[in-house]
């Protein structure tokens, strides 16, 4: 089922949560909504779900326009930032209550019933606890019975608002692979909604950057971060270092002198992207002393203190940071490989 | 100092009181709960069995005592209903939507408390009565409203509004809409979303509401007394004729009655405490079985 959202805007008062809105979701993909909070990537949800109503603008479900349609008959599976469990019904119950809900002609036989919520208990590696209360349960195992309650009603498009935002980091990282391994599974077209880069980069197919009810951009997460579209979206995916400076002559000039003069551009470079020499290495470098070293990761993370006193940031491999001999105090050029100018 | 006079220390509260403070203090509430509170009541139930059972009996079998039962009865059984119906909806309506004025709806439902019974059955005396703005309209068409069932119906309606609504407004805002929203999403009807979903939520608050509300509409007297007329059999209420018997000096009579009003508060009492252990038991309960 394709998603497709045109031209949507929301006002809440004076505030525009969003703002002329369009984007498209293929049909069996699993899409991030990614943004910081108060960008609108919620109310979009809940528009697409709806749970709310747009202003303007229209959502179409595989072409149908459904603005207008009752929420029941969406066909839409949601699951709520805080679950939402009936906290009065046992998990069985729980996942049940859409099965149950349906009119006379189309509801299950109870037989029936009662196997399809345990298929789906055993899908969320839940079965033996049907019989508990959403209070006995975990945070991670809550997420599970929503989950579980969601998919019961076969709906044609599933939307998961912040799914793992209040679990701890352990059952986060685990919940989302299990996730990921879901969606591959069943092929529900999905959409969630994070403000966590790493859990839109790690589990989606494409991700919709939003700030201030605008989507930045849509792309894959690789194009996301390998090409971001404006100084928005790389400052808010992965780290990057902001420099203001500018082009001269085809070189790159980052020192005060530049930043000072005219209408300086706003540099991006990520830690990674830095070269680090002993000695002056073309006209791109600049010279800076070093501040602290953290050697206890994968890459060695080395902040640095330039020339014109802005704090840098450089990841280095093991390797070079023992060729380079570095020590705190050390004087150091930096020549930045790879950047993107806005 | 010795080291043990540490650990013997450990074990006591950083702050508290001396013995003889907590003594006093808890002897001086005890006297006066006993004093003021179990006492009359008690003395209620002494006065009523003054001249034996029979007498009793016989106090509570006059005509005019059952006719003030059934009336309350009657009072209770329609007031109690239409304002627990009320009472869900205003809290739903100001709980779970946002619209304009609501600051002002809930003022609106905590007024009956704030303005003396008295008072509110004079309004009403205004509205319908006699030389009252419907008064000649009503008259013309032959209804009877002071003075009669209608009325009394009217202000203790009026007087018990506030106490189903209040009970389950902060209990159904701090539950929030999620599981409704849930709920709809899941294809449940508007309908089935009420009895399934949010009925089950709010059960404990609603009878504690349900058994506060019918508690004042049987005990009413200061408004049901301004628009009720006294008249004999017809429209006096338990706590009316409680007060007639008592001006004629018809004291185990008097006390008879009283005493089935002391019941009734005695029974809410039990009631209410047996509601609140149970919405903490049921709040509760998972938890102790998790640990289990």
């Amino acid at each position: 089922m394709k998603i497709e959202v045109r031209n949507i805007t929301k006002r809440f008062g004076t505030f525009t949560a969003l703002d002329n809105v369009s984007m498209e979701v293929p049909s069996g993909t699993l899409v991030a909504l990614l943004g910081p909070s108060g960008s609108g990537k919620t109310t979009l949800l809940r528009i697409i779900a709806g749970l709310e109503q747009a202003d303007a603008g229209n959502v179409l479900l595989d072409e149908v326009d459904c603005t207008q349609r009752a929420l029941r008959e969406r066909g839409v599976g949601f699951v709520f930032q805080h679950y939402a469990l009936f906290r009065h019904m046992n998990v069985f119950n729980n996942v049940a209550f859409g099965l149950k809900a349906r009119p006379r002609g189309t509801r299950p036989e109870k037989v029936e019933i009662h196997e399809r919520v345990f298929r789906l208990l055993r899908l969320v590696q839940l079965d033996q606890f049907h019989d508990r209360y959403p209070s006995q349960l975990s945070g991670g195992q809550r997420q599970r019975v929503a989950l579980a309650r969601a998919l019961a009603i076969e709906p044609r498009v599933l939307l998961l608002d912040e799914p793992f935002g209040s679990l701890d980091a352990q059952v986060r990282k685990e919940l989302r692979r299990w996730l990921r391994r879901l969606h591959d599974e069943l092929h529900i077209t999905s959409v969630f909604v994070t403000h966590d880069q790493e859990e839109a980069m790690e589990v989606a197919d494409n991700v919709a950057v939003m700030d201030a009810g605008h989507i930045e951009q849509t792309g894959t997460p690789e194009a996301v971060y390998h090409h971001p579209s404006n100084a928005f979206v790389h400052k808010f995916i992965g780290d990057v270092n902001l420099f203001r400076g500018r082009m001269v002559n085809g070189s790159l000039r980052l020192d005060q002198k530049e930043a000072e003069s005219g209408r300086p551009n706003e540099v991006f470079v990520r830690p990674h992207s830095f070269r680090l020499t002993q000695a002056p290495d073309g006209p791109d470098c600049f010279q800076a002393t070093v501040e602290h070293i953290n050697p206890a990761r994968p890459l060695v993370k080395v902040e640095l203190l330039s020339e014109w006193g802005g704090a840098v940031q450089v990841d280095i491999p093991h390797q070079t940071y023992q060729e380079l001999q570095l020590e705190r105090g050390m004087t150091i050029y930096v020549t930045p490989t790879q950047f993107k100018v806005f | 100092m010795p080291p043990n006079s540490y650990i013997s220390n450990a074990g006591r509260r950083a702050v508290q009181d001396p013995k003889a403070a907590r003594w006093l203090l808890t002897g001086v509430a005890v006297i006066f709960l006993l004093l003021f509170l179990v006492l009359p009541v008690l003395l209620v139930f002494v006065g009523a069995l003054a001249e034996g059972v029979g007498a009793y009996l016989r106090a509570l079998r006059q005509p005019d005592a059952l006719s003030a039962i059934w009336l309350t009865l009657a009072v209770a059984a329609v007031a109690v209903p239409l304002n627990t119906i009320f009472g869900v909806a205003a809290a739903w309506a100001i709980a779970k939507f946002q619209f304009r004025g609501k600051g002002f709806v809930v003022t609106l439902i905590d007024l009956p408390l704030s303005v003396s019974p008295v008072i509110s059955g004079l309004v009403y005396v205004l509205l319908f009565g006699a030389r009252g703005y419907f008064g000649p309209w009503l008259a013309e068409h032959n209804v009877q409203i002071i003075f009669a069932l209608p009325g009394i119906i009217l202000v203790t309606l009026f007087v018990t509004v506030p106490y189903v609504a209040r009970e389950l407004i902060p209990l159904m805002q701090e539950q929030g809409a999620d599981e409704e929203e849930a709920a709809v999403m899941l294809g449940a009807s508007g309908w089935r979303t009420f009895w399934t979903i949010t009925l089950p939520n709010i059960k404990w608050g609603l009878i504690y509401g349900v058994i506060q509300c019918n508690a004042r509409a049987m005990g009413e007297f200061g408004a049901v007394s301004v628009v009720s007329g006294h008249i004999r059999g017809k429209t006096n209420t338990l706590p009316l004729q409680v007060e007639i018997l008592y001006n004629e000096y018809s004291f185990t009579a008097a006390f008879a009655i009283a005493s089935l009003l002391a019941l009734l508060a005695l029974l809410t009492l039990v009631i209410k405490h047996a509601v609140e252990w149970q919405a903490r038991r049921a709040y509760s309960r998972p938890q102790e079985e998790n640990v289990a």
